[in-house]
């Protein structure tokens, strides 16, 4: 029998890394990849103690997969508590449930003129045609950002999350668009410090609390990362659980007649396939687990994706069942780094499906094999093609 | 492991086996405890985890921390004074045995 290994910059693993996630935890759950040069951890279990363990599982070394190069230590998503408790309290206001409910207005607006821009079409491509028209808005209105250059935006976030499957690392496309989110970034923040208004960026970018506030790389890296998220991670997630919703035709149909349904199935959407597949660590000791000795210094993966489909923690784990409520899910990740997004994200991505349901009641998948994001961090095709009924 | 009781509104009783370092919040929703949501994954950016720690066992909590005394103003149920939120406890030896009740409702 071949000896079995795991390649997350495989394409492959874009495509379907769910039989590979079983074998990793069935047999080898504490797995060294060489191609990734990480430890895999792919129970529900041990993702969750890991990422609880901030002071042995840090991410001030990073935690997208494949790290781009002056973002460890810059971003909420790379510091450890606690100066990452005190940053995140500056800004985790302006994304709290409470404080967001007043976009809802604003966030349908946007959502319906984009689902009116498909009327009458019998054949489109959910991202180019919908998801992303409708991301990029949001995320323009959020942030007050003037409109014009949204596709260029929108173009550099998809492709600075990508990785090379060939080199396993980032090509200088991935590199130089990752550059140009930052000059973007620091022009925008410019504009907020000299116009201040309600917005998440001027608000971070003010904040203090006690004499704590961001550094200029902090306030620049986490603008670039919260662009990037808004745009693709925002996106991504939208384009799986559109896929979700064309390939599982009675969910569909159900969230259609009650569009109550849709807050269900979106949450059955992260756990079954999350955009966000895998996030990694750095370990600040040797650790034993699973008869493995992972040494300090080592990266580990968390793969949420693989934690989310563990048979442990989840009962029929392969089956989408929106009647599920799958509380603890890993589709944000969890405790202090959980996604700063999830409550925008869970509203934009209801009132968005609520609106394109509203046009468009009935669709079908029109290709059989889909192109995945070479990404070794998130997951989502490049094109959905949906035929109107 | 210490194990921790959780009692719904309902009068519901669920006792859990919690692994050292994992919140009380994580305890509940990955063992099917209802009155538990945990909406915000343990960020302490919202107030569906909320629970009243039996009397003894508060004093051997740590202070909750200003985010938290913040995210408790915005209970769904009645705040009282052992009100807090299950995110923010960890569960350690100390708390073998500890008892808390869930509120009517967490959203």
């Amino acid at each position: 029998m071949p000896m079995f290994r795991f390649d997350p910059y495989s394409p492959l693993v874009d495509a379907d890394p769910f039989p590979a996630y079983k074998t990793l935890r069935d047999e080898h759950p504490c797995f060294w990849s060489e191609e990734a040069g990480m430890w895999i951890l792919s129970r529900y279990h041990d993702i969750v103690a890991a990422g609880n363990d901030w002071q042995t599982y840090s991410s001030a070394r990073g935690n997208l997969m494949t790290e781009l190069p002056g973002r460890a230590g810059a971003t909420l998503g790379t510091t450890d508590p606690p100066r990452h408790d005190r940053l995140r309290g500056l800004i985790q206001q302006a994304f709290m449930k409470r404080n967001i409910e007043s976009m809802g207005d604003n966030i349908r607006d946007i959502a319906r003129q984009a689902a009116a821009e498909l009327k009458g079409r019998k054949q489109i491509e959910f991202i180019s045609d919908f998801s992303s028209k409708f991301t990029v808005r949001v995320l323009f209105a959020v942030l007050g950002l003037p409109m014009g250059d949204e596709q260029t935006v929108r173009d550099k976030a998809v492709l600075m999350v990508q990785s090379d499957p060939k080199t396993r690392a980032k090509g200088p496309e991935h590199i130089a668009a990752y550059n140009w989110m930052q000059d973007y970034a620091a022009k925008v923040i410019a504009e907020r410090r000299a116009n201040p208004t309600g917005d998440m960026i001027s608000q971070f970018s003010l904040a203090e609390i006690d004499g704590d506030k961001l550094d200029e790389r902090e306030v620049l890296l986490t603008t670039t990362t919260l662009i990037m998220a808004g745009i693709e991670s925002l996106g991504g997630f939208m384009s799986m659980f559109a896929l979700n919703m064309v390939d599982f035709t009675d969910a569909r149909r159900q969230c259609v007649a009650n569009p109550a349904l849709l807050a269900d199935a979106m949450e059955e959407s992260l756990r079954y396939n999350t955009s966000a597949q895998r996030f990694r660590r750095s370990l600040q000791r040797d650790v034993e687990l699973h008869g493995q000795t992972m040494k300090a210094g080592d990266f580990v993966c968390l793969a949420y994706g693989a934690g989310n489909r563990d048979e442990r923690q989840f009962a029929d784990p392969d089956k989408y069942d929106i009647t599920r409520k799958p509380r603890g899910h890993l589709g944000f990740g969890g405790g202090v780094h959980a996604c700063l997004g999830m409550a925008i994200a869970r509203l934009a991505v209801r009132v968005a499906f609520d609106e394109f349901h509203q046009v468009m009641p009935e669709y079908l998948r029109v290709q059989e094999k889909l192109d995945w994001m070479p990404s070794s961090t998130f997951r989502s095709p490049l094109k959905l093609e949906l035929s109107i009924k | 492991m210490p194990q921790i009781t959780y009692i719904e509104a309902s009068g519901q009783s669920t006792t859990v086996n919690v692994p050292e370092g994992w919140s009380l919040m994580q305890g509940a929703t990955a063992n099917g405890v209802e009155g538990i949501l945990g909406e915000c994954g343990g960020s302490c950016a919202c107030a569906t985890c909320h629970c009243y720690v039996d009397e003894p066992w508060l004093a051997k909590l740590s202070a909750p921390t200003e985010g938290e005394l913040e995210m408790l103003e915005n209970t769904a149920s009645e705040r009282k004074a052992n009100s807090r939120l299950a995110c923010q406890i960890k569960a350690t030896a100390a708390l073998d045995g500890m008892v808390v009740h869930l509120p009517e409702s967490q959203e």
